[in-house]
């Protein structure tokens, strides 16, 4: 292999490996906090896309690209918390909220899917790329949309790590997601902390969906295949703490690019499930992760 | 041990055979094509739902990759009847058989998980089948799947010919296997261990269920029909595409699922139906189709948690309720019949929980107050209205859901503190402050309760067939015998049999004599039984046993001899502070009703007792 | 007595559909102390989860501070599972509506956030409430000296009486009005246990009410005014702190009757 294929692989392993990252967090970030699997993540990201189309593209309300990615924040950050509240809090108080939640979610995903369908039409439609142009060292290519990829999730994940870790509403989720009853007690507004915990999952994976849609058309069942992606990540690397999943994410991303490079295109799933299943066997809990959650 | 009687004993089976034979005469009442396809598309459908909550609802095991063993039972069609030129009949079995299979390797790494990780792998086991289909395209046709598979025939006559009745019939002989089976495995050793493995695991485990043992056999059986109705889907549709992997095909099971509801048989066939049809009805509609009806699930799951069939269950109380109140309207006019018997007045008294009747036999003389069992009626105590009728005032009256009274609402009505105070209500209404209170079973602890509060005078206390109980529920299973007739006593519902069963128990054989109290039992309320012992943890027990214990009012035990219901030891070893003759008193042959049976040793012993207790 | 700052009447609840303690009427004024006194088993837990509203009650009134915390008249909801209705009537309580009005439950043997450093559990719990003067970190910390050498490590790393003393800090930060202290002492070696009382001691001093379940009835002695003795879910007698017979006499008031 000489040293610009594999120079190629890993960087398409980390750009994935970033894409992945962004989708999982939102997803364990949710699981780590309410204790419930939010199935309509992969609507999410599709959504996340379609606003963005919308206040970016030409073809409609063509806001300057910065402008219109903090738009989309906005609006997919109220989506997320108004989905908690209708779709998660009824659920709260009952024991089988696990399950009843993964239908709920099911059922909203299925509702925001169609609704895209309904708004904005079966035609595929591409975000157009957020900068052009490659950076070259020596025969070393790299396209500044893939710097600006890995740029941007590495900021949100650390950002979102210094707000769980530094101020106070991050440390009042983390404590609320490990005691619910005693954050009670002590006055912490619970279900303001779980729509909060909501919405910035809808955020990262609206930002997810913005890159997906411009490497790829968009669908209103884009979401679906990330979904799965960020599942195998959160399952892979173990859903016990919010981190897990990151590093996990940028292993699969590695694994998925050299597999593809070595068994082909078809093959490399497989191969990725399969490392999965086995590391499972040996590790129920994940690579990283512990039986016990916490944010 | 829980009360749960086969189809057959119960109301169940009628249901069911009127159901089946409407699914007979369906495809001969509407001949179109399109009609029949819906419906055979239900019965895959609720052979997939149903099959899943052998593992979801009964088994508590979230596994996900259910809708990919219904994608193996197609592929498995696929490969076997066109590649390989089997059989199409032997491959649909083979479906079964290799779902079977796949569900036993799916068991393998969900063994040792728990909770949500089970739906984790699950799903990710379900994408790692998904993926291998599509990725061995030369044996699967990849993602654009297998065309023109052969169909069903019998000798040389195409199932697909005549409005495809011949898989309509093949669909709705698997749908019965199917239930068949079901029926059958929760019934079974390995349902109930299923069942224990789900609501207490480690008190299952340490009763000796293997937990990976039931989990692998509750996947495999959970698998067989799956997979065979893959099989017939495949055959029936004539295509094999890796759609059946797809998220839409797993939310519209996991929504038949818990629309019908999770952990019953019965309700996600109903829904399987439902959905179907309303489904096909909402076609027109483009997208808003799937955003209706995924609509309605949220509905649904938020004011029915437990589905149709809880829905249909509140449907079936609704009505039942009203056959009983109607039924207790209706038998107000008999009143002359009821005062023949006891020779005392009857007369209505409105008060919070219902209008109450009640029989008094006025005049100025001592208030004897009767308080009838349950599912029973004021004039069981017939033949002690006349007998007393001389020396005491007799009062007697039914509860609410009982007898004439009306019913009430269930909630704050049908449970003794509830009960003790009508009888408060009544004394009352009748100008009585002091009071000789006799309880038969239900009635004794409402007896009991009603001296305890402590609001009325009570001079004498006499109970028979109840068990004073310190702890509920701990004590009960200890003061009753738990073979018995008993369990029905909180059976909402009771079949011929059932109610023939207990009104033998509770009160006497059918006879002439007896024939009103059997008659009165199917009017009573099927609430009054279930909520009253619902109800058991809102009566303060320890305070009836403290009055007990400081003997303040004399009491007396008068038990039948051979009372079925009762555990004679438990209560003669109670501490009572003021017991009548210093132990139970056993009325020889009175069963669970010596007053009844045995009315003159009965009446001679409670006189006894009254009279001691005036001196 | 004063206007009380809790007043509860005839209050019962549980778990549903067992009652676990029945009519109730407690009556605490302002900067007085009460203690529970009973047996294990018999529903004392169950009584404090539901003054701070974390069950709610089935019947009867709950005022703090002069406010009610319970919205009488809700109905909950009728539910059909496992073939059971489970219906009763309740009335609703929020946890932190009771925990913002400044009645501050601190749990029996709580194990708080178990990931989170004391730092920033101490963090989290400081509310600069409505003009309500309340202990400073660096009081809750000149309280507890132990806590200092600890304020980086996790919770989970705590030894229980630590866990107990941030427990105690945290509701202090949160503050309170009136404190409820669920056997403080429970299963604490006896050095951290004298340190502990010697604080809620010093706590008490400052004029604020608390309610505290204790089996050690010199260590109630210090601090309430007045002991309810709690027997099979009711309160059976009331006394002045003078009149406590020590705890030979409590338990042969608990337990006379039956032997």
């Amino acid at each position: 292999m000489d040293p610009i294929t594999l120079f190629s692989i890993i960087k398409g392993g980390l750009v994935l490996g970033a894409l992945y990252a962004l989708m999982a967090t939102g997803l364990s970030l949710v699981w780590t906090t309410l204790g419930i699997f939010n199935f309509a993540h992969g609507a999410f990201i599709a959504l996340g896309a379609y606003v963005a189309w919308q206040f970016a593209s030409a073809d409609a309300y063509g806001l300057p690209l910065g402008l219109a990615l903090a738009v989309t924040t906005g609006v997919m950050f109220a989506i997320g918390a108004v989905i908690h509240f209708l779709l998660v809090k009824p659920f709260e108080r009952r024991a089988d909220v696990v399950l009843i939640t993964v239908i709920t979610t099911l059922a909203g995903s299925a509702i925001l899917e169609n609704a895209l369908l309904l708004i904005w039409g079966p035609r595929s439609k591409q975000i157009p790329e957020l900068v052009e142009g490659t950076v070259a060292v020596a025969e070393f290519q790299l396209a500044w949309s893939e710097v600006l990829l890995l740029v941007v999730v590495l900021a949100i994940l650390i950002g979102l790590g210094l707000f769980l870790r530094y101020t106070r509403p991050g440390r009042s989720m983390r404590a609320v997601s490990q005691n619910r009853e005693a954050a009670q007690l002590l006055g912490l507004d619970v279900p303001i902390y779980f729509a909060l915990a909501f919405g910035l999952s809808a955020v990262t994976a609206g930002l997810a969906g913005v890159f997906v849609g411009t490497i790829r058309f968009m669908n209103p069942a884009m979401g679906a295949e990330p979904l799965m992606k960020a599942l195998i990540v959160v399952i892979f690397g173990g859903i016990a703490r919010f981190s897990s999943p990151i590093y996990a994410a940028f292993i699969i991303g590695l694994l998925e690019a050299f597999s593809i490079y070595v068994f082909g295109l078809y093959w490399a799933p497989a191969v990725l499930f399969l490392t999965m299943i086995v590391v499972l066997l040996i590790k129920p809990e994940g690579l990283f992760g512990k039986y016990q959650r916490t944010l | 041990m829980r009360y749960d009687p086969s189809l057959h004993r119960t109301q169940g089976l009628l249901p069911l055979l009127i159901a089946l034979a409407a699914l007979i005469v369906y495809p001969f009442v509407f001949d179109a094509t399109y009609f029949r396809h819906v419906v055979i598309l239900a019965f895959v459908f609720a052979i997939v739902a149903t099959s899943w909550d052998l593992s979801l609802g009964f088994g508590g095991l979230f596994n996900f990759a259910h809708v990919a063993l219904f994608a193996v039972g197609i592929y498995t069609y696929a490969i076997l009847a066109k590649t390989l030129g089997f059989s199409p009949w032997l491959s649909i079995l083979a479906g079964g058989g290799t779902a079977a299979f796949v569900a036993l390797l799916i068991a393998l790494p969900v063994l040792r998980l728990d909770g949500i990780y089970v739906i984790l792998v699950t799903i990710a086991l379900s994408q790692l089948i998904y993926l291998v289909v599509i990725s061995s395209s030369d044996v699967t046709g990849g993602t654009s799947g297998m065309v023109t598979l052969p169909t069903l025939t019998i000798g040389d006559y195409r199932l697909s010919r005549d409005g495809r009745i011949g898989y309509y019939f093949v669909g709705l002989a698997l749908l019965v296997a199917n239930l068949g089976f079901l029926y059958w495995v929760t019934r079974s050793r390995l349902g109930r261990s299923i069942v224990a493995l789900r609501d207490n695991k480690y008190y299952a485990i340490a009763r000796g269920i293997s937990e990976a043992r039931t989990r692998a056999l509750t996947l495999m059986a959970s698998a067989v029909f799956t997979g065979m109705a893959g099989a017939f889907y495949a055959a029936y549709l004539r295509v094999a595409s890796p759609d059946a992997f797809g998220i839409g095909f797993l939310t519209l099971l996991l929504s038949i699922l818990l629309v019908g509801g999770a952990g019953t048989i019965w309700g996600p066939v109903l829904a399987a139906f439902a959905i179907s049809v309303a489904s096909e009805w909402l076609s027109g509609f483009g997208a808003w189709q799937n955003i209706i009806i995924a609509l309605a699930i949220i509905l649904i799951v938020v004011f029915y948690p437990g589905g149709l069939w809880a829905a249909l269950q509140e449907l079936r109380q609704a009505a039942d309720g009203a056959r009983t109140s109607l039924m207790a309207r209706w038998r107000r006019r008999e009143r002359p019949a009821r005062e023949a018997l006891t020779g005392a007045p009857e007369r209505m008294l409105e008060t919070p929980h219902g209008s109450i009747a009640i029989a008094d036999t006025g005049g100025d003389k001592p208030a004897l107050l009767f308080l009838h069992g349950n599912s029973a009626c004021k004039e069981a105590f017939c033949k002690q209205f006349r007998a007393f009728s001389d020396a005491y005032r007799v009062i007697s009256f039914d509860y609410p859901g009982h007898g004439v009274s009306s019913n009430a609402d269930p909630e704050t009505s049908y449970n003794i503190p509830a009960y003790a105070e009508i009888a408060e209500t009544v004394l009352a209404d009748c100008g009585i402050s002091e009071v000789y209170v006799f309880g038969w079973s239900l009635g004794g602890y409402v007896a009991l309760e009603l001296a305890a509060r402590g609001n009325i005078t009570v001079k004498a206390l006499g109970i028979t067939g109840t068990s004073p109980l310190n702890m509920v529920p701990d004590d009960f299973g200890r003061g009753y015998n738990p073979d018995s007739h008993l369990v029905l006593a909180s059976k909402q519902y009771f079949s011929r049999t059932e109610s023939d069963n207990y009104a033998n128990s509770a009160t006497a054989p059918i006879s002439e004599e007896s024939a009103f109290l059997h008659r009165n039992l199917r009017r009573t309320d099927g609430r009054a039984r279930f909520y009253m012992l619902g109800r058991l943890g809102v009566v303060d027990w320890p305070r009836q046993m403290r009055m007990l214990r400081e003997g303040r009012i004399p009491f007396a035990i008068l038990n039948g001899s051979d009372d079925p219901f009762l555990n004679h030891d438990y209560i003669a070893r109670l501490k009572y502070g003021n017991l009548w003759n210093g132990s139970p008193q056993d009325i020889p042959n009175g069963r669970h009703a010596p007053f009844f049976n045995q009315p003159d040793a009965f009446n001679l012993e409670l006189f006894r007792f009254l009279k001691s207790a005036d001196r | 007595m004063a206007d009380p700052i809790l007043q509860v009447t005839d209050l019962s609840g549980g778990y549903d559909p067992v009652q676990i303690f029945r009519d109730i009427n407690l009556s605490v004024g302002a900067g007085e102390s009460i203690g529970i006194f009973g047996p294990n088993g018999h529903g004392k837990t169950t009584l404090l989860k539901t003054l701070s509203g974390l069950i709610d009650p089935w019947s009867g009134d709950i005022r703090f501070d002069g406010q009610q915390m319970n919205r009488s008249g809700a109905r909950g909801s009728r539910r059909w599972q496992n073939f059971n209705y489970d219906a009763i009537t309740r009335r609703r309580m929020d946890p932190k509506t009771v925990a913002r009005a400044g009645l501050i439950h601190v749990q029996q043997g709580n194990l708080l956030f178990p990931e989170l450093t004391v730092d920033e559990t101490l963090s989290i719990s400081t509310r600069a409430a409505s003009g309500r003067q309340g202990w400073s970190r660096a009081d809750v910390l000149g309280l507890f000296p132990r806590l200092s050498e600890r304020l980086v490590h996790k919770i989970r790393f705590l030894s229980g009486g630590e866990r107990q003393m941030v427990s105690v800090a945290a509701g202090l930060l949160s503050a309170p009005r009136m404190l409820i202290l669920d056997e403080p002492t429970l299963g604490l070696s006896p050095k951290v246990r004298s340190e502990l009382c010697d604080a809620i001691v010093t706590v008490r001093e400052t004029g604020l009410p608390i309610i505290l379940i204790d089996q050690d009835v010199a260590f109630l002695e210090r601090i309430i005014d007045r002991l309810y003795l709690f027997d099979h879910g009711r309160i059976s007698r009331v006394m002045e702190r003078d009149e406590i017979p020590g705890h030979e006499g409590l338990m042969a008031m608990l337990f006379g009757e039956v032997t």
